[in-house]
C-alpha cells in the first residue's frame, strides 16, 4: 500500500439482490479500492471477499428468490483498518451454522465462506439495526 | 462471460472470456458438460478469464468429477493468474488437471 494512504474514508451503496448485481458489486469495490490506492493482488482478493459475501446474501438469506430487496454495503478505512459492512433483509442467519466446508473435502460448493475468512482478518454477524436484519462485518488490517 | 468451443478429433477446447460468477455458472455448465457426456476429452482455456469467483471453482470441480466418472478427463489449460490464485487459495492446484 503506498504511503498517501487516506486515514478516514467511507463509501456505500446499495444493490438489488440477485446474481446479477454481483458484477456491479465487483464494479463497486473496484472503483473504492482504486481511490484507496490499494495493491492490486490485495485488491483482488477484497473484491473476492465482498463479492463472495454478497453472493451469500442471494443465496442464502435470500435462497435465490426473486425479491425486489436491496442490499447495502459499505466500506470504511480508519487507522488502516478496513471495515467492510454488508446489510440486507433477508432471513436471519444463524451464525452457528455458517462454516465453510472441510477444505479436503473435494465437492462443489461451500468455498465462498472458505475464501472470505481466507482473507479477511475478521468475520462477524450481527443483528442488524432497523430496517435492516442482518449485518455481517469484515475487517482487514492494511 | 462469452465462449468459443473448437474441436479436433476427440479434444474439445472451450474457450472462456471474461468474469465467471454466479451469474453465468448454469451458462457454463451447459457449455461444458454436454462435451464431457460426449466424452470428448475436455481443455478448457482460462486464459481469457479476468475473474473466477467460488460459483466457476465450482463448475470446474463438477466438471472434473463428471469427467472422471465417464472415463475421460478435463484439464484447465493457460490458466490466468487471477483464476490460478484462487484455484490456489481452494487448495485445488493438485486435484484439477492444470496442463
Amino acid at each position: 500500500m503506498s504511503e498517501n494512504i487516506v486515514t478516514v474514508f467511507s463509501e456505500k451503496e446499495d444493490f438489488q439482490v440477485n446474481s446479477s448485481s454481483l458484477k456491479d458489486v465487483r464494479s463497486f469495490s473496484r472503483e473504492v479500492f482504486k481511490k484507496l490506492n490499494l495493491d492490486q493482488d490485495l485488491k483482488d482478493e477484497l473484491v473476492l471477499a465482498i463479492a463472495e459475501a454478497a453472493q451469500n446474501i442471494v443465496k442464502h438469506a435470500y435462497k435465490n428468490q426473486d425479491t425486489k430487496d436491496r442490499m447495502e454495503i459499505k466500506i470504511s478505512l480508519k487507522d488502516k483498518e478496513l471495515e467492510i459492512g454488508f446489510f440486507d433483509k433477508g432471513r436471519q442467519v444463524d451464525k452457528d451454522n455458517v462454516r465453510h466446508r472441510k477444505i479436503d473435502d473435494i465437492k462443489p460448493g461451500g468455498l465462498g465462506t472458505f475464501f472470505i475468512q481466507e482473507i479477511m482478518d475478521a468475520v462477524v454477524f450481527k443483528e442488524g439495526d432497523k430496517p435492516w436484519i442482518n449485518h455481517l462485518v469484515l475487517t482487514k488490517k492494511i | 462471460m462469452s465462449y468459443k468451443i473448437t474441436e479436433e478429433g476427440n479434444i474439445a477446447t472451450v474457450h472462456l472470456n471474461g468474469e465467471i460468477d454466479m451469474d453465468v455458472t448454469e451458462k457454463a455448465k451447459e457449455i461444458i458438460f454436454p462435451l464431457i457426456e460426449a466424452k470428448k476429452e475436455v481443455h478448457i482455456n482460462l486464459s481469457a478469464v479476468e475473474y473466477m469467483d467460488s460459483s466457476g471453482i465450482s463448475v470446474l470441480i463438477e466438471s472434473h468429477q463428471k469427467a472422471i466418472e465417464l472415463e475421460t478427463k478435463v484439464i484447465l489449460k493457460y490458466i490466468s493468474k487471477s483464476v490460478l490464485k484462487v484455484i490456489m487459495m481452494a487448495k485445488l492446484e493438485q486435484i484439477l488437471n492444470l496442463g
